[in-house]
């Protein structure tokens, strides 16, 4: 872990640093590796209910972390990623009960389709840019949603039913077991993450986060900035539908709600609150979020209000997200050493 | 035939209200370069307190004159006392701002819910304003002309302030240079904060005018507002006239697809959005500039 290092702005240059930080790369392999045996072992000592909120964290996190990729990385705020979130659900829910294909084929073949019409989407969002950038991709899931609520053969508002977990007998498992069922979600959740690791520390992801700090220099350094893009766009939406797919098939259910503009913001709250450009931020926002909404149905039915205030109070006095401010705590003590 | 030319005027109706709310967004978005996504919130405002004004007093014009107060009153402050320190800061880019009052959206709906309940409210049409006009050989309700009449009056009376007037001048002059018109001695952030206020305002004097036709509920504003960004993004965001137009395309657009092609009536005029995007980006009225 010693290659890991952080991307910020120099305040005092304001030119874009890139800087080792040995320190803060140990410290998250410490934190990493206990973390990854306590997600491994849960099921053994954990009640079913901290599994089944372990279980939504996880899918939220894939979520947030494809928000990321667009919002972190890219730089572009986007308000209609909970489309792609349907667009998941209901691609494996068309494949498998309306057209009767199996799960391991209807999966695939609806991420596919994502890339394709998020690339077609995002070939039209990214010639904006800013809060233009941002009211398209909101009209554009506004658009979605209407037709999804339309929709007869996708039973309209009411949505679609008997959604199939995978099969997993050839383990030995059955997927309706929670247990086995987290295994699943934990597998893939890793496996995405893994994924977008693999992008934001390539030379791709380099790219983006070039965009997002000087899109005309790299425009001028003679890359393909709309490509680029639109190949974020993609990615992030692809992610996204990954993480619709688990949420389908956890509730066994998908019906319009899932592509509301609510859902999009609830995401980028993940992100905020874990902190963007960090790559398991949104994973950390995604359990602060879901704990927290927890907590408040427990005691409040006022969700909408709390929801805005927790909202309000994040995007103004944290900006750096939970991780932002260990990475601050940990970057103080080394720049001292 | 006739029935076609009723839902044109209905659509005309709708979008002299969504006119009323694109007018503030689109002048605090030119002016702050704010994006306000909780402008539905103030529409939710202003039709509660002139609901409340209405029920104490039994009296629509006293809603009316009334109502917009307090949504005026909180957007002054909000744009004063939270927008205006944090982008002074610094600390938040426009965006951030953006989101911050897409929370307040959220919280407002929640807030009003939590004291009125998610019960629908109404108010009553004034009896002035009741039945209908014979109008070339259809009848229409005289309160939805009553509406046209309205945003036509304040769309002419907003042309009139800001290209003849000294706040007009001073709202221009900000558009374009704000360091300027500090120097000339002109304390902007009240300026903005009153700006705030007026977009506030109106879009709370939206709220009670549709009052009578369109119930009142908690999660009115969040609906509406959607429309409203389709509307201020159509004409170009920050172009005044350009939002005037734009209401009225988009106004009709969803209006007659409601009427003639109701399977399309919850995308007709996001289809039409895209299709905009695509080929103007900037809008179809952004070319010349931000008029305000």
């Amino acid at each position: 872990m010693s290659t890991d290092f952080i991307l910020t702005r120099d305040k005092r240059v304001g030119a874009l640093k890139r800087l080792p930080v040995p320190a803060l790369g140990r410290a998250y392999a410490a934190l990493f590796g206990p973390f990854a045996v306590l997600l491994c072992a849960l099921p053994f000592f954990a009640s079913g209910y901290v599994v089944t909120l372990a279980v939504e964290v996880m899918i939220a996190g894939v979520f947030a972390s494809g928000i990321n990729l667009l919002t972190g990385y890219t730089g572009l705020v986007s308000l209609g990623q909970a489309m792609f979130l349907g667009f998941g659900g209901y691609g494996i829910a068309i494949g498998t009960a309306l057209l009767g294909w199996p799960l391991w084929v209807s999966a695939p073949v609806t991420l596919v389709l994502v890339a394709v019409i998020a690339a077609a989407i995002g070939a039209i969002c990214t010639r904006t840019r800013g809060v233009e950038f941002l009211l398209i991709t909101l009209a554009f899931s506004q658009m979605f949603y209407g037709a999804a609520i339309k929709l007869r053969w996708t039973n309209g508002s009411d949505g679609m039913t008997g959604i199939p977990r995978p099969d997993l007998s050839l383990l030995g498992l059955n997927a309706d077991n929670p247990t086995a069922f987290y295994y699943y979600v934990l597998s893939v959740a890793a496996l995405a993450l893994l994924m977008l690791w693999r992008i934001v520390t390539s030379p791709f992801g380099s790219v983006l986060v070039g965009i997002r700090e000087n899109e005309r220099r790299m425009t001028s350094m003679g890359y393909a900035v709309a490509n680029y893009k639109i190949g974020s766009f993609a990615l992030a939406a692809v992610t996204c539908a990954v993480a619709g797919i688990l949420q389908s098939q956890y509730t066994y259910f998908v019906n319009p709600d899932a592509m509301s503009w609510q859902m999009s913001g609830e995401g980028v709250l993940m992100v905020i609150i874990g902190g963007a450009n960090v790559i398991l931020g949104p994973l950390v926002g995604a359990a602060v979020f879901v704990v927290v909404k927890q907590a408040l149905s427990m005691i409040t039915e006022e969700y909408n209000l709390f929801f805005g205030i927790f909202f309000m109070l994040v995007v103004a006095f944290f900006r750096g997200g939970v991780l932002g401010a260990i990475s601050k705590l940990i970057g103080k003590r080394h720049e001292r050493a | 035939m006739q029935i076609f030319l009723i839902q044109l005027l209905n659509g005309v109706q709708l979008s002299m209200l969504v006119f009323l709310l694109a007018v503030g967004l689109t002048l605090i978005f030119g002016l702050m370069n704010i994006l306000n996504l909780a402008h539905g919130a103030f529409f939710t405002m202003g039709a509660y307190f002139g609901l409340v004004v209405a029920n104490k007093t039994g009296s629509f014009w006293l809603a009316l004159l009334i109502g917009p107060l307090l949504p005026f009153v909180a957007g002054m402050l909000l744009q004063f006392f939270v927008l205006q320190p944090l982008a002074q800061r610094g600390r938040s880019t426009h965006l951030d701002l953006a989101l911050l009052t897409f929370g307040l959206l959220f919280a407002t709906a929640g807030a009003v819910e939590y004291i009125y309940g998610s019960a629908f409210h109404s108010i009553g049409t004034p009896d002035l304003l009741k039945g209908r006009v014979a109008l070339l050989g259809i009848e229409f309700p005289l309160y939805r002309l009553f509406i046209i009449a309205v945003g036509i009056a304040i769309a002419a009376a907003l042309v009139l302030v800001i290209d003849r007037t000294l706040v007009g001048a001073t709202l221009r002059a900000g558009v374009d240079n704000r360091e300027m018109v500090t120097a000339l001695g002109i304390n902007i952030n009240v300026l903005f904060a009153l700006v705030f206020g007026f977009g506030s305002a109106l879009a709370g004097f939206a709220g009670i005018v549709s009052a009578p036709i369109m119930s009142i509920y908690s999660n009115m504003g969040i609906g509406i507002v959607v429309t409203t960004f389709v509307v201020v993004v159509v004409g170009g965001l920050g172009n005044l006239k350009g939002s005037f137009y734009a209401a009225l395309i988009v106004g009709v657009t969803d209006t007659l697809a409601q009427a003639y092609l109701p399977e399309a009536e919850l995308f007709a005029i996001y289809a039409m959005l895209i299709a905009v995007m695509i080929f103007r980006p900037q809008g179809l009225f952004g070319a010349a500039g931000r008029v305000a």
